[in-house]
């Protein structure tokens, strides 16, 4: 199976962190944005692992991509998107598959063992692309952050 | 009340990773594969309560469990701002319950409790993510006229910024 990616939502980790902040700051995305810059890639990485471990998985539903995918058969695609219903997929005849998913259904795809195999390529072109590295690594990674 | 398009999908990027792939999908199919994201800032929390009924949508709302309420950050309806009566009732009764609140926090009561008291005209800031399809379902509802005057002022922003973005997906849909 391969997967394309087409477009993610500019900035990814910031956009997940920006979320979370949202939650516990009165500031404005502005403020709290310059705020997230100052305190740097640690901070970030705190506030992702804090939201994978507890769970939080809902601040992800903000980092979303569309992508192209080969290799994936009718009833293999049927059986995952009746079991999550939050991703879309568009069949394109025999050119594959016209993918979109946010991040926290991506985690969940990659911790069933059904979904893995649609996860894995999604994730490998995430990592190719370089496009959420720190999110990757910690999602993803050897040591991923256990939810 | 602040509305600002943080992010959409890249509807164009899409279309020419179709148009390479010698594929073609309605402009209906493709309302399911573009979302935006928006921050909203300064409704009330009466608006925001509506805006969650639509279920397909991600939101990340500003808490009251960890931050203090101050009496300048309500919304005034134009109905009670444009009744001299009604003004001078909304304000005492405003006063009372931030007196209350500050007090209750000052005795030690965790702000998570104290809110209990809070008026539902306090303004609020979130952020939403939703698809197109979503979105229009939004836009559909709440600027009927049947619709509050802040939720369709809020729709209507969406509505503004959605059409911006993507304004293909937008050809047919007309507010009520």
């Amino acid at each position: 199976m391969k997967a394309s990616l087409i477009w993610s939502s500019p900035r990814p980790e910031m956009t997940i962190a920006v979320a979370m902040r949202r939650c516990y700051s009165t500031k404005t995305i502005e403020e709290i944005e310059v705020e997230l810059e100052k305190k740097g890639p640690e901070y970030w990485r705190f506030l992702l692992t804090k939201c994978l471990q507890d769970k939080s998985l809902d601040v992800l539903e903000h980092f979303t991509m569309s992508l192209l995918l080969e290799g994936m058969a009718e009833p293999e695609m049927s059986a995952v998107l009746r079991r999550f219903q939050f991703i879309r997929a568009a069949d394109l005849g025999g050119s594959g598959w016209l993918v979109s998913v946010n991040a926290r259904t991506l985690v969940e795809l990659w911790r069933d063992r059904g979904g893995r195999p649609l996860a894995e390529p999604i994730v490998a072109e995430l990592r190719r692309q370089n496009v959420s590295p720190l999110f990757n690594d910690l999602a993803f990674g050897e040591g991923a952050v256990a939810g | 009340m602040r509305v600002k398009l943080l992010y959409s999908t890249d509807l164009k990027a899409i279309e020419r990773a179709l148009e390479a792939k010698g594929a073609h999908l309605d402009t209906d199919v493709l309302m399911d594969h573009v979302v935006y994201m928006f921050e909203i800032e300064d409704c009330s929390r009466v608006t925001t309560h509506q805006l969650v009924r639509h279920r397909v949508a991600s939101y990340d709302q500003e808490s009251q469990r960890f931050s203090a309420a101050t009496k300048e950050g309500v919304v005034t309806p134009p109905s009670i701002s444009a009744n001299e009566a009604a003004l001078d009732a909304y304000e005492d009764g405003l006063k009372a319950v931030y007196s209350a609140y500050e007090k209750m926090v000052a005795a030690g009561v965790p702000k998570e409790d104290a809110r209990y008291i809070l008026p539902t005209a306090i303004k609020t800031k979130l952020v939403m993510t939703v698809s197109a399809r979503s979105l229009m379902h939004i836009v559909w509802q709440r600027t009927a006229l049947q619709a509050q005057w802040e939720i369709r002022e809020l729709a209507a922003q969406l509505h503004g910024l959605a059409r911006g973005a993507t304004p293909e997906l937008w050809g047919e849909i007309v507010e009520r």
